[in-house]
């Protein structure tokens, strides 16, 4: 269990829906007790994920679909916390990462009825690194939900520390481990 | 100067029934600052609001998010997430 006074965390995309949308009661009194403490630091880029999202799904839907979704959209911006923009020492630290890495750790997400475009997913993929360079940048731990792409990371920045002075390791901390 | 008065005259008596051992403990305090009890009182009630304050914004945080991606389904919630699927070619 990781104590919400060891904050600020800086969250994921997905981390920050996993914490809104979990039934685990333990998970939600954690976030209370976050929230009591801390703002929910976030990335620029989280929020560009996230309003792409509701600007597509807005785009498919009508009526009161629709509504809801402009509504919900409301809402998420509304509540943001802190935000953290990608200024030039998150994106030069972005770029070490990328060259590192150039290839996303893990493949496409698919299911029986769905599957990611390979653009999407490189697309995606330099997300998580602007995401994970603001976190060594800002030197906050990243709750996340996704261990294979962030692991891979913070891995590659332990072999080559060389080109990250003064930053690292990156610290990773699951969802699922928070209460 | 001025704001000083501002901040006194801000001030309201009252009368108020506290736990004997409440005050026992906060009238100790103001005997070893050398403030009297009112100082004490004011500083721990404000302290209480703050951590009320707190605990309703936390609460109002937590609501917010949880309206902001409730009625979504598991494709929804992938683009919301920055993931976007195509529907398989069959």
């Amino acid at each position: 269990m990781i104590d919400p006074a060891w904050g600020p965390f800086l969250f994921d995309t997905s981390a920050e829906s996993w914490l809104a949308r979990t039934t685990q009661a333990s998970a939600q009194e954690w976030f209370r007790r976050y929230a009591e403490q801390f703002p929910v630091h976030i990335s620029a880029v989280t929020v560009m994920e996230r309003t792409r999202g509701y600007a597509l799904l807005w785009r498919r839907e009508s009526g009161e679909r629709r509504r809801r979704i402009e509504s919900a959209r409301t809402v998420y911006l509304r509540t943001l916390g802190q935000v953290w923009p990608v200024d030039a020492a998150v994106a030069m630290v972005a770029g070490e990462i990328m060259a590192l890495l150039p290839q996303p750790p893990t493949p496409t997400k698919r299911s029986h009825k769905f599957m990611e475009a390979r653009q999407e997913r490189f697309s995606r993929w330099r997300c998580d690194t602007m995401i994970a360079a603001t976190a060594l940048v800002m030197r906050m731990p990243l709750v996340h939900n996704n261990a294979g792409d962030f692991e891979a990371i913070r891995s590659a920045i332990e072999i080559d520390p060389s080109r990250f002075p003064g930053l690292g390791p990156l610290d990773l901390v699951r969802c699922g481990a928070l209460a | 100067m001025k704001q000083k008065s501002q901040i006194a005259s801000r001030k309201r008596r009252t009368t108020l029934t506290l736990p004997v051992d409440a005050l026992g403990q906060a009238e100790r305090i103001a005997r070893a600052r050398h403030v009297n009890l009112s100082v004490v009182v004011a500083e721990a009630l404000a302290s209480g609001l703050r951590i009320e304050r707190a605990r309703e914004h936390s609460a109002q945080v937590v609501r917010d998010y949880q309206e902001a991606f409730r009625g979504f389904n598991d494709e929804e919630m992938m683009i919301l997430d920055g993931i976007l699927p195509e529907t398989r070619k069959r």
